[in-house]
């Protein structure tokens, strides 16, 4: 037998007859002989079919990266990075290859559904039977023509998470033109990132996420972003990290977080920040940066007389008094009498040489033999020194006045002027007043836990260090407090002149030439829709209301009001890319307001929402539809991209743009007639692409077709550079075109004062609001500033859960291949940890792996424990993927920890100014079960 | 006649795991079978706590203690320098399993740790194969270990031997942004991001495997065994490698 198995001409089908062996593991015994039988059919390589690649883009975030979609019989089986695409270069990150399984998830639901249990709960089995389209439809229509007819249309909304633009999300703003609704989109981005885009809009007037110079910069600064885990683009962001940390310079990162994740332990420093407390350490930076005299005088200018009158604890001025004139004066008459002093000392020295000299030549000439040699050398000598001191003068002298003639007049100090001459930011030194001058780094560590010494040499390193991004996302806004903290935090790219600047915030998103639909929503608008009960009624979520004036949607809030009735009960709502009864702080609210509400679920895919949905009008899922979008915010310039199926629809589904334009024909009225002059997604796309025509893209993109066959439509560059204090427009060929102050306040920096706000001109309109939600005096309101976080919850450990690298937007917790690698840090191969410090854990007699339960006033969950050093003593950190209890079999796996939502021990507490939820902000008590 | 090779650079790696995916889904893997693995390890005590990871696919060592211990001669290194599993002869003894110093390998009829229904039952297959995903790779080349696997053997990384083959003869450099070689590039360098993979011929001196080696002093993991792995780690300021020890992975 031992000759047998080294004859390396025997098959395993003969070495298994020959032994009667069957697999060392011995369990499939007579499965494995029946295999090896057909096993030599397949033992020549084969490739099966022709492969095609399809042009489409990326889901599972928000960044869009372009996708190439391989197919090979009618099977999606790769998903690769575009590499003529801008965004993705060719490359993904792990989200980015979740389609194949996404597409041919084994629980996707097969077509339109309704429910036949009347009965709503978690644990109500819904009994769903398979109906028509047609008769889904209307069901649909029936019940929205029903509510106009009783003038309720507003009790009609729809609910919507990712939206892809106009072919899907974007038709219902005519949805609701047309119907006659205030809630046509009750977005999610409170539940997002609002307080970001709202930090940007009140200081530098963008209601928009910033695009960032990496490839250029030189200092990262990054608060509670999750730079190489849940910052988007993520993949481009991955792309730039190889640049930054390879280049050279290489990029200094600094990172502030809560924990240790991959981005802390992939920068150069981690400063370990008590939750909330970000603005803190930022309002102390910007007092070094200022005290040591480091802010960028080209972009914020300088004190008139360039005396720098930052000392800790001293107010300053806002106008130029007489003791200032009388010091410059003074200043300036010491200045002139030094130089006097030193031409006066010049000409006495040449005097005395020129002495010096004449007496040599007499002494020469008198004197005789080695003596006179010895003088003649001597003599020679002066004279040359003589000439060397007589040339330099001269030179000196001549730049000199090539220095006077392009000097600008020195601005004089005029009593009753300001004092610091700002250039491009607003209320410096109102704003030092009131309250940067103590904020010292010593005030800082108390609060923050950082400690003073880290504080000031970040400060010096990101100031001096050009240039620099400083960025923020939930970690720091996240929080009651956190569009004052990201306030102080987007001031430090002012301060540093690093707005608009190559290497720095390079600025905002540029808009695509898309061609505008041919056809106006008021012409098919009826009395009803112009002018109908529903014109008077507040969106269900109180958004631009006394009570929520200048948020852009609050989502977390529908619940509560709907279950209250103020302003009124929803009747019907469609739900689109969003579930707040899993993600909605304090989610179990929802379960109570769905049992109220016709649900009508747009998933391709079972959820928690499902469970309580009357109707299913499925989606396809984004590999089998048209569709398009514009980019996340990426380096500014416009990039839009499209889906074109790679396969036939596998199921009965109907992409929800197409659903809506289906709904719309049905309502009674002018309306239908608009619909089916539209017809459906692909006329839109096709027309919104004849924009192209006039504005190609750089790839050659002109239309249609071609943007098919390149998936993306992109014309660089960014419009406009600042650089030295001075804004440039691009003028085709380079940044050339000075703007004025005026083009600038227009074009780049539209704020109300054309500057970067920081005395923000939109808190002083609102500082009632701001006293009353905040308790701050009036005059406070405008300006950056440490305010005191409130927590939610309650306990004695701080609790966040943030998103991790391989999360994908929804749908990662039913993929086996996402919950086997999930968490690696924490070793996560079938569920999330709990992160908890070691001295936490012995308190509380918690060993690593234990069941432990997290509980507040909110609710309560299990979870299994992981002891680590990676987090504070004072926070515990759960990732927020899993915990599904209707999302499919994976997801509900039986025993899967944690055995509930995040969400369920997190309290429903937002952000007054941007109305973001507060996810990080709470507080817990974790004991062992 | 190549020898392939592949350099990872640490400092670059940003732990994401796009390579993991990647190769599960460019070789029709298991959920949890990951060829391409990512290691991660936690050292030090808060607040001066580390975590250190690297990607480890299989090292396709010059002197591979799989092949010495293969009773059946399954696996095998191949002319271009790859360690190959014949799915043929893989009589799933798991010899080769112990004798990996860098655990690499995996047997199909593992426990799966994902919870939830095996996706072996859920796409059953009708024929020889262990299973059948509707996404399953194209490609069946059982004799170098790919596609998907029968029951009962080990499988590993091939270092894309379905792509990577198919270039043409003289190739050198398999740089995933030129178009000419990219289709023929193993998963994990197409995808990753940061760009931290390189992957070539380790005999052409003048090769970016090379030239990346010697510029940044590339290591090989546990490189006192002595199996001379044919895999490189660039490990700069920002990354490690444990090229001493062994580690426990979390």
């Amino acid at each position: 037998m031992s000759d047998s198995l080294f004859n390396p001409k025997l098959t395993r089908r003969r070495f298994l007859q020959a032994t009667g062996v069957a697999g060392a593991a011995g369990s499939i015994g007579l499965g494995s002989q029946l295999i090896s039988v057909q096993k030599a059919q397949a033992e020549a390589p084969t490739t099966t079919g022709q492969t095609v690649v399809t042009k489409s883009f990326c889901h599972q975030c928000p960044a869009r990266c372009g996708i190439d979609v391989y197919t090979t019989n009618g099977r999606i089986h790769a998903i690769y990075g575009t590499l003529d695409n801008p965004l993705s270069n060719g490359k993904l990150c792990p989200k980015g290859h979740y389609g194949v399984y996404l597409t041919y998830d084994a629980d996707r639901i097969k077509g339109p559904m309704k429910r036949t249990n009347p009965k709503k709960g978690r644990n109500e089995d819904p009994k769903f039977v398979p109906i028509s389209w047609d008769e889904a439809l209307d069901i649909v229509a029936g019940r929205l023509n029903a509510l106009r007819e009783k003038g309720e249309s507003h009790r009609f909304a729809t609910l919507t998470g990712r939206g892809w633009g106009y072919s899907d999300v974007g038709l219902l703003t005519e949805f609701g033109k047309l119907y006659g609704t205030p809630n046509y989109n009750l977005g999610h981005s409170s539940m997002c990132s609002d307080a970001s885009e709202t930090v940007k809009h009140i200081m530098d007037g963008h209601h928009a996420y910033s695009a960032y110079d990496y490839a250029n910069t030189n200092y990262l600064l990054v608060f509670g972003a999750g730079f190489l885990e849940a910052f988007r683009p993520f993949n481009p962001n991955m792309q730039k990290w190889g640049l930054m940390r390879s280049k050279s310079p290489k990029t200094k990162v600094t990172v502030v977080d809560v924990h240790l994740n991959t981005t802390g332990s992939s920068a150069d420093r981690l400063l370990l920040v008590k939750p909330g407390r970000d603005g803190a350490l930022a309002l102390a930076m910007a007092h070094v940066i200022l005290t040591e005299g480091l802010w960028d005088k080209h972009f914020v200018g300088d004190f008139v007389d360039g005396i720098n009158r930052f000392k800790t604890g001293a107010a300053i001025p806002l106008t130029v008094n007489q003791e200032d004139v009388d010091a410059w004066k003074a200043a300036k008459a010491e200045a002139a009498a030094k130089k006097d002093a030193a031409a006066q000392k010049a000409a006495e020295e040449k005097v005395k040489m020129l002495a010096e000299i004449d007496k040599l030549k007499k002494a020469v000439k008198e004197a005789k033999g080695d003596a006179k040699a010895a003088l003649e050398k001597k003599l020679a000598e002066a004279l040359k020194k003589q000439d060397e001191a007589d040339a330099k003068a001269k030179l000196i002298a001549e730049q000199r006045a090539m220095l006077e003639k392009d000097r600008k007049p020195e601005p004089v100090p005029v009593v009753g002027q300001p004092l610091f001459q700002e250039k491009w930011t607003h209320g410096l030194i109102e704003w030092w007043n009131i309250e940067l001058k103590d904020r010292t780094p010593e005030w800082a560590e108390e609060i923050s836990g950082v400690s003073a010494k880290d504080i000031i040499t970040v400060a010096r390193e990101f100031a001096t260090t050009k240039p620099a991004v400083a960025l923020f996302e939930r970690g720091a806004s996240a929080h009651t407090n956190g569009v004052y903290n990201g306030m102080a935090i987007h001031a430090l790219n002012a301060l540093t002149g690093n707005m608009f600047a190559k290497g720095g915030l390079r600025g905002y998103q540029m808009k695509t030439a898309w061609a505008k639909l041919p056809i106006k929503v008021e012409d098919y608008q009826d009395d009803y829709a112009k002018d109908g009960p529903w014109k008077k009624q507040p969106r269900i979520d109180m958004v631009k209301t006394k009570k929520w004036p200048l948020a852009k949607n609050m989502m977390q809030e529908i619940a509560i009001n709907h279950l209250k009735g103020e302003p009124y009960k929803l009747d019907t709502a469609i739900i689109y890319m969003t579930g707040a009864v899993f993600s909605g702080p304090d989610c179990t609210k929802w379960e109570e307001m769905w049992r109220e509400v016709f649900v009508i679920d747009t998933s391709p895919f079972p959820g928690e929402t499902n469970r309580f949905a009357d109707l299913i009008l499925p989606d396809h899922t984004y590999l089998e539809r048209l569709q398009i979008a514009d980019t996340y915010p990426y380096e500014g310039y416009p990039i839009s991209m499209i889906r074109t199926p790679a396969i036939k629809p596998l199921y009965d589904t109907k992409v929800f743009g197409d659903v809506i334009i289906e709904i719309g024909k049905r309502i009674k009225g002018p309306t239908a007639e608009y619909y089916k002059k539209i017809d459906n997604t692909e006329n839109i796309i096709k027309w919104m692409c004849e924009g192209f025509k006039e504005k190609p893209g750089d790839n050659g993109v002109v239309d249609f077709e071609t943007f098919k066959q390149k998936g993306v439509w992109y014309r660089k560059p960014y419009a406009y550079l600042q650089k030295d204090g001075v804004f440039y427009e691009w003028d085709g060929k380079g940044y050339n075109k000075i703007l004025t102050a005026a083009e600038v306040k227009e074009k780049v920096m539209p704020t109300p004062t054309g500057k970067f706000e920081l005395k923000v001109t939109e808190l002083e309109h609102h500082a009632d609001y701001v006293q009353e939600r905040f308790g701050l005096p009036a005059e406070r309101a405008p300006f950056p500033q440490w305010v005191e976080p409130r927590h939610g919850g309650n306990g004695d450990l701080h609790f966040v859960s943030p998103k991790l690298a391989g999360q994908a937007e929804g749908r990662s917790a039913n993929l086996p291949h996402v919950t086997a690698m999930i968490q690696p840090v924490q070793g996560g191969k079938r569920e999330v940890f709990l992160e908890i410090h070691p001295e936490a854990a012995a308190k509380r007699g918690i060993r690593d792996g234990d069941i432990v339960k997290i509980k507040n006033k909110i609710g309560e969950i299990r979870v299994r424990a992981r002891v680590t050093h990676t987090t504070r003593p004072d926070t515990v950190v759960l990732p927020m993927i899993h915990g599904h209890w209707a999302q499919g079999r994976w997801a509900e796996a039986k025993d899967r920890l944690p055995s509930g939502s995040t969400n369920e021990v997190t309290e429903n507490l937002s952000e007054p100014l941007s109305g973001l939820a507060c996810y990080h902000s709470g507080l817990v008590s974790v004991e062992r079960v | 006649m190549a020898k392939w090779g592949m350099v990872i650079d640490l400092e670059k790696c940003t732990g994401c795991q796009a390579c993991t995916i990647a190769c599960g889904m460019e070789n029709s893997r298991l959920p949890g079978e990951h060829w391409q693995d990512v290691i991660f390890f936690q050292e030090g005590e808060y607040p001066n706590a580390e975590i250190k990871w690297f990607p480890r696919p299989c090292m396709h060592c010059e002197n591979p203690s799989c092949v010495a211990v293969c009773p059946v001669r399954a696996t095998y290194k191949a002319e271009d320098g790859q360690v190959l599993i014949d799915w043929e002869r893989c009589i799933g003894c798991k010899y080769c399993m112990i004798a990996c110093p860098y655990g690499v390998r995996f047997y199909t009829e593992e426990k799966a740790t994902y919870g939830g229904p095996n996706m072996k039952d859920v796409f059953k297959s009708e024929d020889a194969h262990s299973w059948s995903p509707p996404w399953k790779m194209p490609q069946e080349d059982w004799k170098h270990g790919v596609g998907v696997q029968p029951h009962d053997v080990v499988s590993k990384c091939t270092f894309c031997f379905h792509r990577v083959s198919k270039a043409p003869k003289g190739t050198v450099d398999f740089d995933p942004q030129n178009p000419a070689t990219r289709e023929y590039t193993p998963a994990c360098v197409v995808t990753c991001s940061p760009g931290a993979r390189f992957f070539g011929d380790l005999s052409n001196p003048n090769s970016e495997v090379n030239r990346q080696i010697a510029y940044k002093n590339g290591v090989r993991l546990l490189d006192h065994l002595g199996n001379k792995p044919q895999v490189y780690y660039l490990t700069g300021e920002g990354g490690s490698v444990p090229a001493t020890r062994s580690l426990k992975k979390i």
